[in-house]
């Protein structure tokens, strides 16, 4: 249940509320330019009616011959006309001036400014048009205001249509979004169970059948088939790996069995007890083989990660350097823990495991590391990996044959005749596998390096 | 000691059963699960040996059912079954050991000797002693015949875990158990090493032999 509570940086980061949010950019941007292309249009139409309007009221006043005439004219004109809409002004050639408005010549334009008889100018300017007439200068200004009432009208529809759209994307794609997180996080936490091992979790059938027939309950429903085969493979497995176990080890018992009593009959010291302790020692080397080979297997099938614990890989590395410290001595060889660094060195894994990894290296390198081997096994942290290390100065392992080694019953040519079953290594790169660990077989010059890079807890 | 062992092949069971009445104990042995279980639940036992995979009612369904009735008998599971998680099933059941086959008569001997002594409510001992060895748990130190013996701590720690079972064999994936809380059988004989340095130490310069080699089972140490 906790990842059904939902963050904000999940729901903005879900498929349908971007899809939502880059259909609404695309909406607006579509709208501006059509909506654009018409302001620009009509505004430029207008102009040009307004324009042409301006010109024809001009010829009403050029009919008066005479500077009195037209200024009787112009003022009659100006009293019937309200200067926010139209500014008439006739300047005579004195500088004497009659109109609604009062113009003032600056640097050669003839600029509109208020007559304190009238009412108010427009707040939105004028199309002027200036004409010398009668030894003067008449100058008519018709108002801009249908221009501005155009661009207010403009920005109004692209508001009115622009807020709904958005909050009504907004809130389908908040919703749509909520909704696939929840059935994404429905698999997730399946995917996730599968992962630690629990092989019986399935996609509740309420996410696969909530939206018949869509791609996540496809993705769902072919997820509970995957989960389903591969738990029937490894219960598979699993009873394959019981039933040898018993058919097999049940009779390996006998002869075990069978030999100990055989042995203890048997004159103390006598050849032939000898026969039966060697013959039973080959049943248990038998016996050991077959259990790595089982045991390679169940890991490779699927060993549950839900009982991992967090392991401090160092103090596990130097338990087991101790362990085999005499050991090693004793071939005439010295085995040695590098100084570790201080700091963390957890993973998260089975300890047992990684013991028992950790041995089967270092019992490798007592094995075929000549006569007085020199084992190193180091701790270090690198990034965000724990490094474990184990180096020897034999002979090492040709560059072409570092995979093969790796497979099971895998022998090279010179360790034939050394003790030891070609399961070690296999068993070493099973357990890697198990934790997400990098393993890596190096040049140590001369010598092997065996490299595992466990992902830091 | 009394005994009950569930396995349902005759070889097996024949040899164990033969085993431990030699030994001086009582066996009572089963063939199958369902019996076996009845029996548990019936008769007073100091230890039970069960197999996993039996006829009737498996080892592990026989384990939970006698652990639901409250019965706290040590069980010691003996099987065949011995991948990395059937293990730690078979201890999650409810049994107290697992010991995996073909198997050693002197492993279970003695694996079955630390099960009936499991419980005991130890007294907090200060002093170890096996005739003239003397380990003091406080300062650490260790004397015998009242020469002091200097010891690496994983040694100390061998020999306490020896001195603690005084009498009682400790085989090596035992010691390895309880000395290095390993629970795998390396191939090289390392348990063997550390004890023969041990010896070294503890008995070499000494006329008696205090650590013990029981063959085919494992070390004792004795007072």
């Amino acid at each position: 249940m906790r990842r059904w509570r939902l963050n904000r940086a999940a729901i903005l980061a879900s498929t349908p509320l971007r899809q939502a949010l880059g259909l609404m950019a695309l909406v607006f941007a579509i709208l501006l330019v059509t909506l654009g292309f018409a302001y620009v249009a009509l505004r430029s139409s207008s102009e040009d009616s307004i324009r042409a309007d301006l010109k024809q009221q001009t010829a009403v006043f050029q009919v008066a011959a005479n500077p009195e005439t037209l200024s009787v004219i112009v003022s009659a004109e100006a009293r019937a006309a309200d200067p926010a809409e139209r500014a008439i002004a006739f300047v005579l050639a004195d500088g004497r001036q009659v109109g609604n408005v009062h113009v003032v010549r600056k640097s050669g334009q003839w600029v509109i400014g208020r007559n304190p008889d009238f009412p108010a100018l427009s707040q939105h300017g004028y199309f002027t048009l200036v004409m010398p007439l009668a030894g003067g200068f008449l100058v008519i200004g018709e108002s801009q205001a249908p221009i501005a009432e155009l661009t207010s009208t403009f920005l109004a529809i692209l508001i009115f249509s622009f807020v709904p759209s958005v909050l009504v994307s907004a809130a389908y794609g908040a919703w749509a979004g909520m909704r696939t997180r929840r059935r994404v996080s429905v698999i997730e936490d399946t995917l996730d169970a599968l992962t630690e091992g629990r092989l019986d979790a399935r996609v509740a059938r309420s996410a696969i059948r909530a939206a018949r027939g869509d791609d996540l309950a496809r993705i769902g429903a072919r997820l509970n088939v995957m989960a389903a085969t591969q738990e029937s493979t490894v219960e598979a497995l699993r009873q394959v790996s019981a039933d040898i176990a018993h058919d097999l080890k049940t009779p390996m018992q006998r002869i075990s069995v069978l030999l100990s009593q055989l042995q203890t009959e048997l004159p103390e010291g006598s050849e032939a007890r000898q026969l039966a302790a060697r013959a039973n020692a080959e049943a248990e080397g038998a016996v050991a083989v077959f259990h790595a080979l089982l045991q390679i297997a169940q890991i490779e099938g699927g060993s549950p990660k839900n009982r991992f614990t967090p392991v401090d890989l160092g103090a596990l590395a130097g338990d087991i350097t101790e362990l085999y410290a005499a050991s090693a001595e004793e071939a005439g060889g010295q085995i040695a823990l590098a100084k570790r660094p201080s700091g963390s060195m957890m993973v998260l894994g089975d300890r047992s495991l990684l013991g028992q990894m950790l041995s089967n290296l270092i019992e490798n390198a007592i094995r075929h590391a000549g006569d007085a081997p020199q084992i190193t096994v180091e701790v270090v942290a690198r990034d965000e990996l724990v490094e474990l290390r184990v180096r020897d100065r034999g002979p090492g392992i040709p560059e072409a044959e570092r995979g093969q080694v790796l497979q099971r019953l895998y022998r090279l040519e010179h360790s034939r005749t050394t003790p030891g079953n070609g399961l070690g290594l296999a068993l070493v790169d099973a357990v890697a596998g198990l934790h997400d660990a990098q393993l890596t077989l190096s040049d140590n010059a001369p010598g092997l390096v065996v490299t595992l890079g466990f992902p830091r807890v | 000691m009394k005994i009950l062992l569930i396995e349902d092949d005759a070889t097996t069971s024949d040899y164990v059963s033969k085993g431990l009445r030699e030994e001086g104990h009582t066996v009572d042995a089963l063939t199958n699960g369902r019996d076996g279980l009845a029996q548990a639940l019936a008769g007073e036992y100091d230890v039970m040996i069960a197999d996993r995979m039996l006829p009737e009612l498996d080892g592990l369904s026989v384990v939970r059912a006698v652990r639901a009735a409250k019965i706290t008998t040590p069980v010691i599971f003996l099987t065949a079954i011995g991948g990395v998680d059937d293990r730690i099933e078979g201890l999650n059941a409810g049994a107290d050991d697992y010991l995996v086959k073909p198997f050693a008569f002197g492993e279970l001997s003695a694996r079955l000797a630390a099960l009936a002594r499991r419980p005991q409510a130890q007294a907090e001992q200060v002093v170890l002693e096996a005739g003239d060895l003397r380990m003091d748990l406080i300062s650490r130190r260790v004397t015998r015949a009242g020469q002091e013996i200097d010891l690496l701590p994983r040694e100390f720690a061998l020999l306490e875990f020896l001195l603690r079972r005084k009498g009682r064999v400790q085989t090596r994936t035992m010691l390895l158990e309880g000395v290095w809380d390993l629970n795998f059988d390396p191939q090289t004989n390392v348990v063997e090493t550390h004890i023969s340095r041990l010896r070294n130490k503890v008995d070499k310069p000494f006329e008696r032999d205090l650590i013990h080699t029981v063959r085919g089972a494992g070390y004792r140490i004795e007072g």
